[in-house]
């Protein structure tokens, strides 16, 4: 197990996970950020609208004498107390409203209600060029916040309110800082949980390495726990089992074949020692090269056993290398039953052949011609004295059929279902068990198949089919 | 005839080059392909025989180097590996020919034969074949022992042809399916056995002096004994 936490899949992954959390909400809340500042100003201007216009209308209304001044800023005073005014950190007052009025016509100029330096303000309201009726922002020298101002003219005089964006800001300012604490909370909450989780599920990972690192090094014997559920990582465990339950059957196939080669090979490197010592210490024999010869028959015995057991190993693995062309199958059987019918009739067989003329299969014809004459020894080898065997070629649906049929014992029931796989074979049946299982490997390699039944009655049924060669046609 | 030898199992190397001096031909061995190589570029082989499983370099690149640069004497392939791939199969039609092992001593001989006959200049085919008493006419597909006609298969025929063109030299059972049947298998039963038996039973019954005659271990050999 990684001691480094840094080093883990569960690490990487709740690292990615928060992230994209974190991202999908600071995206959200920058949403509702603009919206609420939206609201905000909207309120703002439609406040400052509505009371711009009352006081334009006071302004206008006012007769121009010695109490305009005095009835229109009272009249101001009342509408910019309507918002609070703040105190800043000093607990100085700080006006978030101011009026001005101005009326070209009057000596007496400015009317002014607000801040006590309206210097500040008139020249910042000179620099911007406002609009009558469209509030707008403008930066006052020595201010921190903007003022949002609106201009009202009516009957000459200039009416202008404004309005500190204060209040909006300290309170966007606060939505924000609400927002990244509980961010963060939810960064590090978020992060612990999905490490948690992501740990805990790959944890039961860990133990399948664990137990399989162990299970390669030791035994084959060991399984992994199935768990109930049948979550992703169950059915990898189940999956592992079915594997290593594959693996064991393989290895002990494999044992079972390492040591019938191994005492294959005992029986006659016994004999031929034997064979070759007795010639070689007995001084008065004549006979020596008949001894001679038959050591070198039984090397041939075991030439013939390491062949076929190469051949096959090479067929199980798929590394036969397939020659193919068409070849005329008829022909093949033909040869073959021609090849083996001597001994077939000093055997007493009776061997009866039916083959179809010209079927062409596309076929490696030295895998072929071996896989038939296995078919062929196997009869020869496995019959008792005086029986039939008849021999059929024919092209059926696509496919060439060869069945050798026979009526022998047949197979005995013990091995009638796995006839084909190496090494088995009959209790009394000589050979190495090996010729149908390489038939079945060729067959298999061909696209083909090989199958053994037992005849109604008595006999048996080998059947060897291969893909018929299709004739090119000629595209017109 | 000058041979050239690659092979680099010493005690295989040693066997082989004894057997194909006794054979009559003139061997020169080589352990490696590079020393093979070199050999090879003198040009003064009749035939290579050559083992795939070389030390520094794959027998078959060998044979590419030595074609490469001009040499067309025709190869025999020895391989430890029994089905032997396609590669060696595309040589094989190319005129080369190739055997694995463990191998007949007699076998590799008529390979050889056979190579060296197929790179001279093609031989008129004779009508007729003569082996002791024993009379083949290759047309009429007829064989006499001595003044009696033999009643034989046409199988049997072409097994007694091929023992006769072979006369005095030994024939093993695959050399035997290679070349009256074309089918390059290797049964464990006797069937070969069973055919000779059977032209056996025809072609010396009743004879003093049998021609056709049992090798145990290897084959079958025509001759007088």
């Amino acid at each position: 197990m990684p001691k480094e936490p840094r080093a883990t899949a569960a690490w990487r992954i709740s690292i990615w996970t928060t992230l994209a959390f974190a991202l999908g909400t600071a995206i959200a809340f920058s949403i509702v950020y603009f919206l609420v500042a939206q609201g905000l100003r909207e309120r703002s201007d439609t406040w400052l609208t509505g009371e711009a216009e009352t006081l334009a209308q006071v302004s206008a209304d006012t007769p121009s004498d010695h109490l305009y001044k005095r009835i229109v800023r009272e009249v101001a005073e009342l509408a910019t107390q309507e918002v609070p005014d703040e105190r800043n950190a000093r607990g100085e007052r700080l006006n978030s409203v101011f009026f001005l009025a101005t009326d070209p016509s009057n000596s007496e100029g400015l009317l002014w209600v607000g801040p006590s330096s309206e210097d500040a303000f008139v020249t910042a309201i000179q620099r911007s060029k406002l609009v009558p009726g469209a509030p707008k922002s403008i930066a006052v020298d020595g201010l921190r916040e903007t003022f949002r101002v609106v201009v009202k003219q009516q009957s000459g005089r200039t009416v202008y309110l404004g309005l500190s964006d204060r209040g909006a800001t300290r309170m966007l300012h606060r939505l924000a800082r609400r927002f990244l604490m509980v961010w963060g909370g939810m960064f590090v909450l978020g992060f612990l949980i999905s490490y948690w989780s992501a740990r805990r599920t790959l944890l039961r990972v860990e133990r399948i390495t664990e137990t399989v690192a162990r299970i390669g090094t030791e035994d084959l014997e060991e399984r992994l726990p199935e768990p109930v559920n049948s979550d992703e990582i169950s059915r990898l465990a189940k999956t592992l089992n079915r594997m290593l339950d594959r693996l064991q059957s393989s290895v002990n196939q494999l044992r079972t074949v390492t040591g019938a080669v191994a005492h294959d090979l005992k029986s006659p490197v016994t004999l031929i020692r034997g064979t070759l010592e007795s010639a070689l210490c007995d001084e008065g024999n004549e006979n020596w090269r008949d001894s001679v010869g038959e050591a070198i028959e039984g090397l041939d015995r075991l030439s013939q056993l390491l062949n076929t057991t190469l051949d096959l190993a090479e067929a199980e693995a798929g590394a036969l290398h397939l020659d193919r062309r068409p070849v005329d199958f008829s022909d093949v059987v033909r040869q073959l039953v021609d090849i083996y019918q001597p001994a077939m009739a000093e055997r007493h067989h009776e061997v009866t052949a039916n083959l179809e003329e010209h079927v062409v299969v596309d076929a490696d014809v030295m895998l072929l011609n071996r896989a038939v004459s296995n078919l062929l020894e196997n009869e020869l080898t496995h019959l008792p004295s005086g029986c039939r065997v008849n021999i059929r070629l024919r092209s059926h649906d696509g496919s060439a059929e060869l069945v050798i049929e026979d009526n022998g014992p047949g197979f005995p029931p013990d091995i009638s279902s796995q006839a084909f796989k190496r090494f088995v074979k009959g209790k009394h049946s000589p050979g190495h068990g090996l010729g149908l299982a390489f038939v079945d490997a060729v067959a298999q390699a061909h696209g083909g198949a090989a199958r053994i039944s037992d005849r109604a009655g008595s006999g048996a049924v080998i059947t060897l089919s291969l893909p018929v060669h299709v004739l090119e046609t000629v595209a017109t | 005839m000058r041979l050239l030898l690659v092979e680099d199992d010493v005690s295989i190397q040693q066997f082989l080059k004894r057997a194909l001096v006794e054979a009559g031909y003139l061997v020169d061995a080589a352990s490696t392909a590079r020393a093979g190589e070199a050999m090879a570029l003198e040009g003064i082989h009749d035939a290579f025989i050559i083992d795939l499983g070389l030390p520094d370099l794959d027998g078959l690149d060998l044979i590419a180097r030595c074609r490469a640069q001009g040499s067309s004497a025709p190869v025999l392939i020895l391989s430890a590996r029994r089905s032997v791939d396609e590669r060696v199969k595309g040589l094989e039609q190319g005129g080369d020919d190739y055997l694995t092992k463990p191998f007949a001593l007699p076998e590799l001989l008529a390979r050889l034969r056979n190579l060296l006959r197929r790179s001279a200049v093609p031989q008129n085919e004779s009508m007729r074949l003569q082996a002791a008493d024993l009379q083949l006419d290759l047309v009429r597909r007829e064989a006499r022992r001595g003044e009696q006609l033999l009643q034989l298969t046409p199988q049997e025929f072409a097994l007694l042809e091929y023992l006769c063109r072979n006369e005095g030299r030994v024939v093993t059972r695959t050399m035997i399916l290679d070349h009256v049947w074309r089918m390059r298998i290797d049964p464990a039963t006797n069937v070969v056995d069973v055919h000779i038996y059977r032209l056996r039973s025809k072609v010396d019954h009743d004879t003093p002096r049998p021609l056709i005659h049992t090798i145990r271990g290897v084959g079958y050999v025509l001759k007088y004994a």
